[in-house]
């Protein structure tokens, strides 16, 4: 990858780093919170879900619309890179930071169910599915802001997205597959699992992948 | 064997409400050349064009050799660019901006950077996020102008900058002329500052190019010719006349190719042959050919 | 006090003068060569070089020289630069350009009053009375 590439990644993990700190504080002390008790693990569970979607929201609306809302894109774009070469920073810079926060946060959850008796191995599968899930998310989003050109569409997008972790919940937890195990002593990976990973595991390739084609094609950028 | 340093070649942009159409440029090593025109004629359209940023609907752009856009990462490698509305990236200091220029050009010149700095009275720890445009402007021409690059872009670059900083920021650019391989294309408003440091100038209104000429022939061939005509008089027919303004026996005549041979023709009742500014030049131009197009 | 001393650093273009650039930056040349500062033989700043220090374009200093050779005040030897001439008497040829220059300028304003050649060698005459008389 060639030096101005390498250069903004590093610049978009310096420039959110105050979001990507905050989040994995936020998101590793949930998880810590969540272990006191029954009351205290939903309190956690809910700061831990909020956390993971907060960063989310606040990178893709730095990370992309603020950029181009504040002319900072003229002075990116006027280094030597072309616009397939930004769209490939931005991914990979976004991404990176968005990754820091999650996997911190993913693996103290998977830590908790795994490690903790007051919680029971049954949950893990829910909870590799809700991780992927937010994961695909957070792609999507930002697929769709680096296509949207004006400012209101970005914010739909991340609002839309953005409902579709409640939705989530609602749809995939009540499947039988899903439910009937969620509180057993020990994880089942069955054939529900897997199907909602594959498709969420698709959701996320997708959604990566479709700027390098679209976004990154597009002739007029400002 | 193409060594200019930009090359436009009948360039057309179409938008919505406006369209920027055979648009034809060539831009020198060793050159300054002043982009002037009204607000809306196109000239941060062209700039953009020129730097890849938006691609061309028709022609072809070349930049340092550089097919335009495709060949875009190579062209800027050692082109600088800045623009009146362009902002740095929030939340980074000056100094990590100078520092980011740094580690992608090898051919950043620290300590011309630091002279900069204290000639344009920047302070390299102050947040991109509080700088006034002046100084947003300033900074931004620093980063440019340190990598020390073969052609310069620049739209608007005086804006916002007092007297003493656009001294300082002319001078810079002046300076960058001294090596006759380097060039500079600089749109501008300020008519004044365009005239003094052009080499040559292009017109541009409502997306078409005007005019384009080396700065000292647009300023020898315009002239406004005062005359008093006795009643009775009248003149003979006169070539290259774009402008005749009567009031009653004076007659006020504005030629684009001036001649003693042309005085000649007009005969006893000249009083004076006055020279045009540049921004006179401009009106005159743009009026002349609006007149021309039928708007 | 800010003190500069340097081979041009007085040459200056008034914005306010109606005078081309170009023919502002050749009198200064001339000034100087006719008063000795600028001896025969020395050389001239390079053309960028002078168009930087003076923060004009390149286009107008080197439309300056090319006239100034055409009239013989200066020699550009191509690849080594430009050289005031070494011409005798280079000093009077230049009072005597200015001459015929006033005369020509005075010519203009006579006409534009309407003075007849008579009136017109009555103001000269005058003028030759009164040396010192600046008006």
């Amino acid at each position: 990858m060639n030096l101005v590439i390498r250069k903004l990644i590093a610049k978009e993990l310096y420039v959110n780093r105050w979001f990507v700190a905050g989040g994995t504080f936020s998101g590793a002390a949930s998880v810590l919170i969540a272990m006191l008790g029954k009351t205290a693990f939903n309190i956690g569970a809910l700061t831990w879900l909020t956390t993971i979607i907060a960063t989310g929201v606040m990178l893709a609306l730095y990370g992309i619309m603020n950029e181009r809302k504040e002319h900072a894109l003229q002075f990116v774009l006027s280094l030597p890179l072309s616009i397939a070469g930004y769209v490939r920073a931005k991914m990979f810079g976004l991404a990176a930071s968005f990754l820091i926060m999650w996997s911190v946060s993913c693996a103290a959850a998977l830590l908790l169910v795994f490690a903790h008796d007051g919680v029971p191995d049954g949950l893990a599968p829910y909870l590799v599915l809700l991780c992927v899930f937010m994961l695909a998310n957070f792609a999507v989003v930002l697929c769709g802001a680096l296509q949207a050109l004006t400012e209101a569409l970005t914010s739909a997008v991340i609002i839309v997205t953005n409902m579709g972790v409640s939705i989530f919940m609602f749809t995939v937890g009540p499947l039988p597959g899903i439910s009937a195990h969620m509180w057993g002593p020990a994880p089942v990976w069955n054939s529900t699992f897997w199907t909602v990973l594959g498709c969420e595991l698709a959701v996320l390739v997708i959604a990566f992948a479709l700027p390098f084609f679209l976004a990154a094609r597009r002739r007029d950028f400002v | 064997m193409n060594d200019k340093h930009l090359s436009m070649h009948r360039v057309r942009k179409n938008y919505r409400f406006f369209t920027l159409d055979d648009v034809s440029l060539e831009l020198e090593p060793g050159q300054i050349m002043g982009f002037v025109g009204p607000n809306g004629a196109g000239k941060s359209t062209t700039l953009r064009l020129a730097m890849g940023m938006v691609a061309p609907d028709a022609g072809e752009i070349r930049v340092l050799g550089c097919a335009m856009p495709a060949d875009q990462a190579a062209a800027k490698r050692d082109v600088g660019f800045v623009s009146a509305e362009m902002r740095l990236l929030p939340h980074a200091t000056i100094e990590w901006h100078m520092n980011f220029m740094k580690a992608i050009y090898p051919e950043w010149d620290g300590g011309y950077a630091a002279t900069l700095v204290k000639r344009f009275n920047l302070r390299p720890e102050q947040n991109a996020r509080s700088l006034s445009l002046g100084e947003h402007v300033k900074a931004s021409l620093l980063l440019a102008l340190a990598r020390r690059p073969r052609l310069l872009i620049l739209d608007e670059p005086t804006t916002g900058l007092d007297p003493v900083a656009r001294h300082d920021v002319l001078s810079e650019l002046l300076d960058v002329l001294r090596d006759e391989r380097r060039s500079i294309l600089f749109s501008s408003h300020n008519t004044v500052d365009v005239e003094r440091i052009s080499d040559s100038i292009t017109f541009i209104d409502r997306g078409r190019i005007v005019d384009s000429n080396n700065k000292e022939d647009f300023l020898d061939r315009w002239r406004r010719i005062h005359l008093q005509l006795p009643p009775g008089s009248s003149l003979p027919e006169l070539p290259n006349i774009v402008g005749r303004v009567t009031d009653g026996q004076f007659v006020t005549l504005t030629t684009n190719r001036f001649s003693e041979g042309l005085r000649a023709l007009i005969g006893p009742h000249v009083r004076e042959v006055q020279r045009m500014t540049l921004e006179e030049i401009f009106v005159a131009n743009v009026m002349h050919h609006r007149e021309a197009r039928g708007q | 006090m800010l003190c500069i001393h340097s081979m041009y650093s007085g040459i200056n273009i008034s914005q306010t003068d109606a005078r081309p650039m170009y023919l502002q930056i050749m009198e200064q040349i001339r000034a100087r060569i006719a008063a000795g500062d600028w001896p025969a033989g020395k050389e001239l700043p390079s053309i960028r070089a002078l168009a930087a220090a003076l923060n004009v374009s390149v286009i107008t200093i080197k439309r300056a020289y090319l006239d100034l050779e055409t009239e013989g005040v200066i020699v550009t030897r191509h690849g080594k630069g430009s050289f005031v001439a070494e011409v005798n008497g280079l000093a009077g040829e230049l009072t005597e350009a200015k001459l015929e220059e006033h005369l020509a300028e005075a010519a203009a304003l006579g006409r534009q009053l309407g003075l007849t050649e008579d009136e017109l060698a009555v103001r000269l005459r005058r003028a030759l009375k009164n040396p010192d008389k600046k008006s």
